[in-house]
């Protein structure tokens, strides 16, 4: 009989069970299949891949890419840098202030509008859709033509004071963090907003009903509430800024700015592509975020306490923010008009003229729509945005599926819970490269004909973007309180049942975000796509490196903003259709 | 099996006649070799080119030609490229027919994987575009140049030979592209130690290095596009073209004749075991044919047929009545790991 719960039979037989072989114990309880069969699938997605780049990390490699022997020389190629210190410290600098941009920039806009009643809450929502759906280099060159020596902004500059020297140089660790802060504030906007929208709002009303400020209410209720959310993604963050290799590749060379990263790009762009060097730098990453998750685990043992959808019914009714209700406007506006408004017309400003020039009335005379017309009018953009979208949609939905199951067993610190997060959580840190030879030398062998398939591709997304939707519903399932699940078992339901009817539903703010997230994101990967899209399964991607190779920045722009706007309406649908589910679940 | 060609106008002339509408090529292929590519059905291209401006046009051209032989093309940069090759070799199970890529491919693809097939239609082509065992043949040529913003260098200051460019007024204001091909620095540096000789060559390199070029970690064209845009003043290692094809778009962009210009290959080449060999031979034999090359012209790029000649024919060195170091191959294979050492060393 279910009378008592599982999760008192773990409470209970967590001390007791502590000798018997761990795998045994989790096969005690119901909840432990379904942990092993986790761990199973994990293991097969993730484990053959790092096998591959612990491999690459000690293989002497022959020009012909065979492995001839092992060697240490890789590693000790990481720390023999000249200037290895001043590099660690520049990458940490650069990760941990972009991280503070991302943090802030994010969280303050995802509380503004899910918590209160800012103006222009939509505003924020179409911003960060649209942007995730922007293709990074497009977003990069956006900026860095932004911030040029003859963008509009020194532009302005030399007209303003008549100086001929830059006002700001974007090729700066400056320019570096900025547009990295920004690049991710997306990320923590989709997440934090999913974490807001789900909080429950009586403690903040308690807090205002007994006299507490506006400030006050932030800082001591909806700040702690979320810490434990925070915390996870400030760390998740940090780790992605650590090992970003485009920023500091496409900002910081120029700019002769060096980070960590920055050997590792330049190295996998030697003939032959030194691998082993990226290699070593990941398995260096995967045992810091080995350590990190585990310290992580300690710290948020207790997570459990922040939890805030019970039992009882509740409504989030928003914050009345007063007279600062016009400040928050301005925030979304700024957010707006920078994340999204002045890239995309940057954009916009290349797609038209015929070659990249600075905003001027000379070139304006040869401003046209030619670059519309040859991609909407050339033969191969629809097989590829079709190829595209099956393969974002498999990435997004199976990686969604895996990590809302994954995404509880880690916060509800279930049997082999730990084992489930870490695993979910390595492929961060592969590069994008790494993982592409990884899985086209296993598709070589494997006896399923997947090589040059489309669903190769999309294996690939599913394995990098699989982190990502472990944080966003591993911070869902946080604050959502045992109770409701123990209701369920007590009234008979099974451990599918109690997954399928309680969580999902409680869970479907953060498990849509996270599939917005890693349908948006995938399309902009081009590393993978390149490296194992064959004849029969080229993405826009690709083409989207072809042109971009060829400096085609107009066509590339036009085809960026179309595909940005194709996007953005699938995306758009899918938003709308989750606001209708969620409205009947949360009221 | 006979896949001997036969110089004939008899065949395929008629037809190719018809399809460029100029005179008939000087050869035909042989029949039995259409013949077991058709049988084939499909050749798979592995191609560093550009797919709307090359790489679509020649299949389609190929496909008019020989109808029912499908091209089925995968666009790749060139060290993606090894990477795909060396693994789809090492698993036995090689998908590409047929491939195209520069000097640096070719150090992570050693030759014993290429198949020794002399085509007939490179027969006329200069020993220093091709590999005598056949291994490989120049489709395309490329003469990297000096290419400038004509608002920011005036008439008079462009630089006019290689010393110029140690003129302290450029410093800070010069870009290159991190491309390690002898089509990036690396081709810059052999060019100077082969003309100026090693202790002059390294001399100069060293003054050079002070002054600061900006490393932009795109292709040549993306280098190009930042020196029109404004953000540098002049571009080292461009494509001639390139600043040819801005130029008549209204961009402020010319090419500098700093002589001797730097002159290397885009190569054609058959990996061995391939799924379709007869229809990657015929495949080779149409992309080095007049046919073949007159879609390079015609895309404005630099045919590697001597007799096809570019759409502004002073593009190529010959016409264009200048000096340039030609990297063969086989020098790239030999230098191109020295040359990289001395980028590395010099411009960290």
């Amino acid at each position: 009989m279910t009378t008592s719960t599982y999760n008192d039979m773990q409470d209970k037989g967590g001390r007791t069970k502590v000798r018997p072989p761990r795998i045994f114990g989790i096969l005690r309880e119901p909840v432990g299949l379904v942990s092993l069969l986790m761990i199973v699938v994990l293991a097969l997605l993730v484990v053959p891949p790092i096998l591959i780049l612990i491999q690459l990390s000690f293989a002497d490699i022959a020009d012909n890419g065979a492995i001839k022997g092992y060697t240490l020389a890789h590693y000790s190629a990481l720390f023999s840098g000249a200037k290895f210190f001043g590099v660690l410290w520049t990458t940490i600098v650069f990760a941990a202030f972009a991280t503070v941009i991302s943090l802030l920039f994010g969280g303050i806009l995802a509380w503004l509008v899910e918590r209160t009643n800012t103006p222009f809450r939509r505003l924020a929502y179409l911003t960060a859709i649209v942007s995730l759906g922007t293709p990074y280099v497009l977003y990069v060159m956006a900026w860095l033509f932004l911030f040029g020596r003859t963008g509009p902004v020194n532009q302005l500059y030399h007209w303003l004071t008549g100086n001929t020297g830059d006002l700001l140089n974007v090729y700066s660790l400056w320019g570096m963090v900025l547009i990295e802060g920004f690049l991710w504030s997306p990320l923590v906007f989709l997440l934090m907003s999913a974490t807001f929208r789900m909080s429950n709002a009586e403690m903040e009303e308690a807090a205002r009903m007994n006299g507490a400020s506006v400030w006050d209410t932030i800082w001591h209720i909806s700040l702690k509430l979320a810490r434990p959310a925070v915390l996870a993604l400030a760390m998740f963050v940090f780790i992605r800024d650590i090992e970003a290799f485009e920023v500091p590749a496409l900002v910081g060379i120029p700019g002769d700015v060096k980070v960590l990263t920055t050997d590792i790009y330049l190295a996998i762009r030697e003939f032959p592509p030194n691998l082993g060097h990226a290699s070593a730098f990941s398995v260096i990453m995967l045992i810091l975020v080995s350590v990190l998750l585990y310290f992580y685990g300690r710290i948020s043992k207790h997570a459990e306490r922040y939890a805030s959808v019970t039992g009882k019914g509740y409504r989030p009714r928003p914050f009345d923010l007063g007279s600062a209700r016009g400040i928050a406007g301005v925030i979304v506006l700024f957010n707006f008009a920078v994340v999204l408004a002045l890239p995309l017309l940057a954009l916009f400003w290349m797609a038209l003229t015929p070659f990249i020039a600075p905003i001027g009335w000379t070139v304006m005379k040869s401003v046209s729509l030619a670059n519309f017309i040859v991609v909407l009018t050339s033969p191969s953009y629809l097989s590829l945005a079709t190829n595209t979208l099956i393969v974002s949609i498999t990435a997004a939905t199976g990686a969604v599926l895996l990590t809302a199951v994954c995404g509880w067993l880690a916060a509800r610190r279930k049997p082999g819970g730990t084992i489930v997060d870490q695993l979910a959580t390595m492929p961060l840190i592969f590069p994008g490269i790494v993982l592409g030879v990884a899985l086209l030398n296993l598709s070589l062998r494997s006896p399923i004909p997947i090589y040059g398939t489309v669903w190769l591709i999309g294996i690939a997304y599913l394995i990098r973007y699989m982190p990502y939707g472990m944080r966003y519903s591993y911070n869902g399932v946080l604050q959502i309180h045992k109770e409701l699940e123990e209701a369920g078992v007590a009234s008979g339901a099974g451990i599918w049942q109690v997954l399928g009817r309680v969580i999902a539903p409680l869970l479907s703010p953060a498990l849509v975000a996270a599939w917005l997230f890693i349908f948006l994101i995938s399309s902009r990967e081009l590393s993978i796509a390149i490296l194992l899209a064959g004849p029969n399964s080229q993405v826009i991607a690709v083409s989207m490196f072809d042109l971009w190779q060829n400096g085609q920045a107009g066509e590339l722009s036009a085809l960026g903003l179309l595909w940005t706007l194709l996007m953005v309406l699938v995306a758009s649908a899918f938003y709308f259709l989750e606001r209708r589910q969620s409205a009947k679940t949360f009221g | 099996m006979s896949l001997t060609i036969v110089k004939s106008c008899a065949v395929g002339g008629l037809a190719a006649a018809l399809f460029i509408g100029t005179a008939a090529p000087s050869f035909a292929v042989d029949q039995a070799l259409i013949d077991a590519a058709k049988k084939e059905g499909t050749v798979v291209w592995y191609s560093t080119l550009i797919v709307n401006q090359l790489v679509r046009p020649v299949a389609e051209a190929f496909q008019a030609k020989y109808p029912g032989i499908t091209v089925k093309y995968s666009r790749t940069p060139a060290g993606e490229m090894a990477l795909k090759l060396q693994n789809e070799i090492r698993a036995n199970s090689v998908q590409a027919d047929v491939f195209d890529a520069n000097s640096a491919f070719f150090r992570a693809m050693p030759l014993e994987n290429l198949v020794e097939y002399k085509p007939e239609a490179a027969a006329h082509y200069p020993d220093d575009l091709k590999d005598p065992k056949g291994r490989f043949t120049a489709v395309n040529v490329f003469t990297m140049a000096t290419g400038i913003n004509t608002n920011l260098v005036a008439e008079k200051d462009r630089p006019k030979s290689y010393e110029d460019l140690l003129d302290p007024k450029w410093k800070g204001k010069m870009a290159w592209t991190t491309d390690l091909t002898p089509n990036g620095p690396p081709g810059f540096i052999g060019n100077i130690l082969v003309t100026m000789g090693e202790e002059k060559g390294m001399a100069y390199l060293e003054k050079l290095a002070k002054q600061d070029i900006a490393k932009v970690p795109a292709s040549q064209r993306v280098v190009l596009d930042q020196v029109i845009a404004g953000q540098y003043a002049i571009g080292l290692m461009i494509f001639n073209n390139h600043t040819v094809i801005s130029a008549a778009k209204g961009a402020p962009t010319t090419w500098l004749k700093i002589e001797p210009l730097i002159s290397t290959g885009n190569y054609v080449g058959i990996i061995k075991n391939s799924p379709h060999p007869n229809a990657a031979k015929l495949f080779e034999e149409f992309i080095l044919s007049k046919e073949g090359q007159t879609v390079f012209q015609k895309a404005s790029y630099l045919p590697a047929d001597p007799d096809v000649p570019a759409d502004d024919p002073s593009l190529k060195p010959k016409q264009g009545g200048y000096k340039a170091t030609t990297i063969t191959n086989e020098m790239a294979l030999e230098q191109l790991p020295r040359w990289t050492e001395i980028y590395k060393k010099l411009f960290p």
